[in-house]
């Protein structure tokens, strides 16, 4: 029986439901269709909660709503504003809204005015730039991202933000800074070494290849479950075979062999019956030169 | 020597009050703290400086994990002669004198309403209301160097250590009742346990340098003798090794 | 948590630790002491323990309470603890500062008048 189910059929105690919800709020899960079904199925505010959760509960409902585009929600942010009339979390969740009907003007209007009233409001400021970006002006989104960052420079999110859009306008050599930001930052995410793996692999040339190598392998250090660094080391290391077959650098053609053997075997075990398949596929997708 | 008997009265009217009004006291004073207490404005300048160090101490910690090239643009960035961030930005000296700045005036002053002023006052008046007793017993044998500090107030030459004399009860309590506090007041928000860490690793990211000049120096100083020492120099063949000794 | 800052080597691979675990774990076990403490240095009063007796009761229950994280955490106690010992050290005279102020406490309630 799925989560819905349960939901839906009220299996779940009242208090379970909260428990749920509060787990889902520690833990950064976002859940939206689950949250938005759990106060469609029960009366949360009647638990026992104490005031303060009351209040938390309504940010992760509002949250919700918005992105299963419930903007009904709005009556829930009014009645907030009613209480802290000069809250500036609550005059996002009103930005929020705007941006959710597409009324993108008034949105900024409202997120400018959060901004000159407390400068420090960093949250304000990235909402502007998730508005220019779901506009699709992806060069004032970048340009605002990268003011932001200037002020805000250890954000691990804007960096990330970044590095995406730069990508999505192909800066690579721009999104692998950024990439490597956020490594400086959680040297020990797997994806991390990973992104920028990737990033470099797409990049090309020989110097990248290596360095991709590398990283695809300190991911796998970390995680050996991560296919992708699994593939990705596969490519990369063909791609440097072919390289090192015509220069002719025999230790670090070994090197690379080994590797690519290894990344075989390794997603061969993973993908037992289609093996053939897989090799073959992947060898169509290498970069060849 | 002969044991001491003490009339029962004195368990009820002074042993007991004395614990209970210094415990008393340390919850009033910690909620009083929490209303006196002022949301601090932050300025930008300040935060950005603060993320901008927060941004070097990691380039020096984690910059192994970065290509030589990436970890010398940046630090060329932070610390270049002409462009460098830590040379070009300048920041005033933080003001020696907090007496000039009125904001920390009052943080000050609040500070010492809180801690300082009732442990003065309650102190005083237990001294004066309860004074001249032995309370109890320490149930083990001291040496005659704790006398002054067991028995403030009671001057008998002839008695054993291990006697505690009122003021020093109250003195006592005002220690050994700290962790009790965080037991207890803690317990109020236990439920938001996780938020309140958040508030203090956010609150690490905002508490700003004191003196934003002094830290830029000491961090361009620890940055420019940083040595950049690739780590994963030896990624693939300890990649290759572990997976050989798991088979 | 992404906050993976403490390391330990272990020879072959450096482990990460999450700073927030094991902060909030820290904060758990610190509660579980100074009320380990409370409640023994209570009982070391009733008793109308004296002397070394009553030191030697709080090391006791300071060896228990040791135990019973333990016996709580199962063999894979190096999941929520960088180490055993310092779990049995730290905090150690803190809390005999709390044991000794409840001992008194109610060893002067109970027996000394």
């Amino acid at each position: 029986m799925t989560l819905f189910d349960k939901i839906v059929s009220r299996e779940l105690t009242q208090n379970e439901a909260i428990d749920l919800l509060r787990q889902w709020r520690e833990n950064n899960e976002r859940k939206s269709n689950e949250i938005a079904m759990i106060h469609m199925f029960y009366d949360i505010y009647s638990g026992k909660i104490s005031a303060n959760e009351r209040l938390m509960l309504k940010e992760q409902l509002i949250f919700a709503s918005l992105d299963v585009h419930d903007l009904l929600t709005e009556f829930q942010i009014d009645f907030l504003l009613q209480e802290f009339p000069a809250s500036m979390r609550v005059m996002r969740y009103k930005a929020m809204v705007r941006e959710a009907k597409e009324k993108y003007d008034e949105a900024l209007e409202i997120l400018d005015y959060i901004i000159k009233a407390d400068e420090t409001n960093a949250p304000a400021r990235k909402r502007r730039i998730a508005i220019f970006k779901a506009q699709g002006q992806i060069t004032e989104a970048i340009k605002e991202l990268v003011d932001y960052l200037k002020k805000f420079m250890s954000d691990v999110e804007g960096w990330q933000q970044l590095c995406e859009l730069y990508l999505s306008v192909g800066e690579l050599q721009r999104a692998v800074f950024c990439a490597e930001e956020m490594l400086l930052h959680q040297p020990h995410c797997h994806f991390h070494h990973q992104r920028v793996a990737d990033i470099r692999y797409t990049m090309g040339g020989v110097e990248n290849m290596e360095l991709a190598k590398s990283y695809y392998c300190q991911a796998l250090k970390l995680n050996p479950e991560n296919m992708r660094a699994t593939l990705g080391l596969f490519l990369t290391t063909t791609n440097l075979l072919n390289h090192y077959k015509s220069s002719g650098n025999s230790a670090k053609r070994k090197e690379a062999w080994k590797l690519s053997q290894w990344t075989q075997t390794k997603a061969a075990k993973r993908t037992a019956t289609k093996k053939i398949k897989l090799t073959k596929m992947l060898l169509n997708l290498a970069i060849t030169e | 020597m002969a044991e001491l008997l003490l009339d029962p009265h004195i368990r009820f009217w002074v042993f007991l009050p004395i614990v209970v009004i210094t415990f008393l006291v340390g919850i009033v004073r910690h909620y009083v703290s929490i209303i006196l207490s002022s949301q601090k404005k932050i300025e930008l300048l300040q935060v950005q400086d603060s993320q901008v160090m927060i941004r070097a101490r990691l380039l020096r910690e984690n910059g192994k994990y970065l290509p030589r090239q990436s970890f010398a643009m940046r630090r060329h960035w932070f610390n270049n002669e002409e462009t460098g961030y830590f040379k070009v930005q300048k920041r005033a000296a933080a003001s020696q004198n907090p007496m000039t700045d009125p904001g920390m005036m009052t943080d000050m002053l609040k500070g010492n309403v809180t801690n300082v002023l009732p442990m003065i006052v309650i102190g005083g008046w237990i001294n004066w209301m309860f004074s001249g007793f032995l309370t109890t017993k320490v149930p083990f044998p001291l040496t005659l160097r704790f006398k002054p500090m067991l028995q403030r107030g009671v001057e008998l030459a002839y008695l054993d250590a291990s006697w505690v004399s009122s003021a020093s009860w109250y003195f006592l309590n005002v220690f050994g009742l700290r962790t009790i506090y965080a037991l207890v007041l803690g317990e109020n928000n236990a439920a938001d346990q996780s938020k309140v860490m958040q508030e203090q690793m956010s609150g690490a990211a905002m508490a700003m340098p004191p003196d934003p000049k002094a830290a830029f120096k000491a961090e361009w100083e620890a940055l420019e003798i940083t040595e950049h020492k690739w780590a994963l120099s030896n990624v693939e063949s300890d990649l290759l090794s572990i997976t050989e000794d798991k088979n | 948590m992404s906050g993976t800052t403490k390391s330990k080597d272990n020879k072959t691979e450096p482990i990460a630790y999450s700073e927030a675990a094991l902060r909030n774990n820290a904060i758990v076990v610190e509660y579980c002491r100074t009320s380990m403490a409370a409640l023994s240095g209570s009982t070391a009063g009733v008793l109308g323990l004296t002397g070394l007796n009553g030191f030697a009761f709080y090391v006791l229950s300071v060896i228990t309470l040791w135990v019973m994280f333990m016996i709580k955490a199962g063999p894979n106690w190096h999941k929520y603890y960088v180490s055993r010992q310092s779990l049995l050290t730290n905090g150690f005279f803190g809390a005999l500062f709390t044991y000794v102020l409840f001992w008194t406490f109610i060893y002067g309630m109970v027996h000394v008048y």
